[in-house]
């Protein structure tokens, strides 16, 4: 299953405004020097940018994407249809759905993360379902209730 | 007649052993509906004293604070605030912690949560209802600060210091959704007064900038900010404002 991102959304939208401000298109180290961040700290941002789409690498350049245009041009409703067709195109959340559907439109957190595991047994499954609910959430693919530790269908699934 | 008016406040402390402690001097200061003014200066200038006299929460030693040519002499309801640490209760979800904003508002319950949720969604929070603050980021943790603080269309919203505890990406991202916010004429806020230290933001977002002074904070030099918007925070003409108000404060 092709990834997902593992870096919350505000930084990778922090990502395109910079990029914005360059005309779409600047050197990766000239960002982090001039955010004073390390690449390190950085490179998550860049990896999710660009498994949305909203950006591409091109040796050392980030260069942003239509798409990403689109993402920051849009106001909450837009950018989360944008999140959302994106999101629910990848293997991994058609997937979540699939099992959630199967069961209901209901799973423990608990259940994630076993399935998870059988289904990808080389990643940390645990910190996998931090970012599925988060993600899942911001796409409006998935709900969760902490109380409960229940995941559901969100309203866009 | 100013939406908001500051007329010579003065805030001291008293000491029994030593002489009173003043934080605030002979503060004059106006601000008209629609603007965004950002007050910066050293740290332990009394910046966040002053935000707090201003919505009523503590009262100055001497001096007035006039809300529409009335004085402020409680926490006023007109005016809402955003603090750096977010100030969420961690037993609410989102949508309860923005339900608080509007817990003196004489509505129904029903009336609150519709509310709520029409805030909530026009700030990105859709999604993140049920959730608590543990589960957020510190972006999405500003950004129910900042709709519990708008849920309750105050005229005026006072900042302080929110976006210094965020990572740089992130408070880049805020910062520009703030303005978006402020320029949307159907959303408030239409008036920002926000506290910072760092004057590249005070020059990037503010109409006008009011430098103060080292403790007791005085009044140095308010700035016009003029620069058309959309803005480059790289830009030359920006870097020369930037450099002037650092030289009135180092």
């Amino acid at each position: 299953m092709e990834p997902i991102p593992r870096t919350h959304l505000s930084i990778v939208a922090g990502l395109l405004e910079v990029l914005e401000d360059y005309q779409g298109k600047v050197d990766v180290a000239k960002i982090a020097d001039e955010l004073m961040l390390e690449l390190d700290d950085i490179l998550p941002a860049i990896e999710a940018a660009e498994i949305l789409g909203f950006i591409k690498v091109d040796s050392g350049d980030l260069i942003l994407t239509e798409k990403g245009r689109e993402y920051i041009a849009g106001n909450s409703m837009e950018r989360k249809k944008i999140l959302n067709q994106t999101l629910s195109r990848t293997s991994l959340f058609k997937w979540i759905i699939e099992q959630l559907k199967s069961r209901g439109n209901e799973m423990s957190k608990e259940e994630l993360i076993a399935l998870l595991e059988e289904e990808m047994p080389d990643v940390d499954a645990a910190r996998m379902v931090k970012w599925i609910i988060e993600w899942g959430r911001h796409a409006l693919l998935l709900r969760y209730d902490s109380d409960s530790q229940t995941i559901r269908l969100g309203e866009l699934a | 007649m100013p939406l908001l008016e500051l007329r010579n406040v003065t805030k001291s402390f008293a000491s029994k052993t030593i002489r009173p402690f003043v934080v605030l001097e002979h503060i004059t200061m106006a601000v008209d509906k629609g603007d965004f003014v950002c007050i910066v200066g050293p740290s332990g200038c009394g910046k966040s004293t002053l935000l707090r006299i201003i919505c009523g929460l503590i009262p100055p030693t001497d001096g007035q604070v006039l809300y529409k040519g009335a004085e402020v002499k409680k926490v006023c309801d007109e005016m809402a605030m955003v603090f750096q640490s977010f100030a969420l209760f961690p037993w609410l979800t989102v949508l309860e912690n923005v339900e608080i904003g509007l817990y003196s508002k004489k509505m129904s319950k029903e009336e609150k949560r519709m509310r709520a949720l029409k805030m909530i969604e026009m700030i990105g929070l859709k999604g993140f209802e049920e959730a608590y603050p543990r589960e957020l980021s510190g972006g999405m943790k500003q950004r129910v600060g900042l709709a519990r603080a708008l849920v309750s269309e105050p005229s005026v919203l006072l900042m302080d210091e929110p976006f210094s505890s965020l990572d740089p990406l992130t408070a880049t991202h805020l910062r520009e959704e703030l303005v978006d916010f402020w320029l949307n004429p159907n959303m408030a806020p239409d008036t920002v007064i926000m506290v910072t230290h760092s004057v590249e933001e005070a020059v990037y977002l503010a109409n006008r900038v009011i430098v103060l002074s080292h403790r007791p904070g005085t009044i140095l030099k308010e700035v016009p900010i003029d620069l058309p918007r959309p803005r480059d925070p790289r830009s030359d003409k920006l870097y020369a404002l930037v450099d002037q108000i650092t030289s009135l404060i180092a």
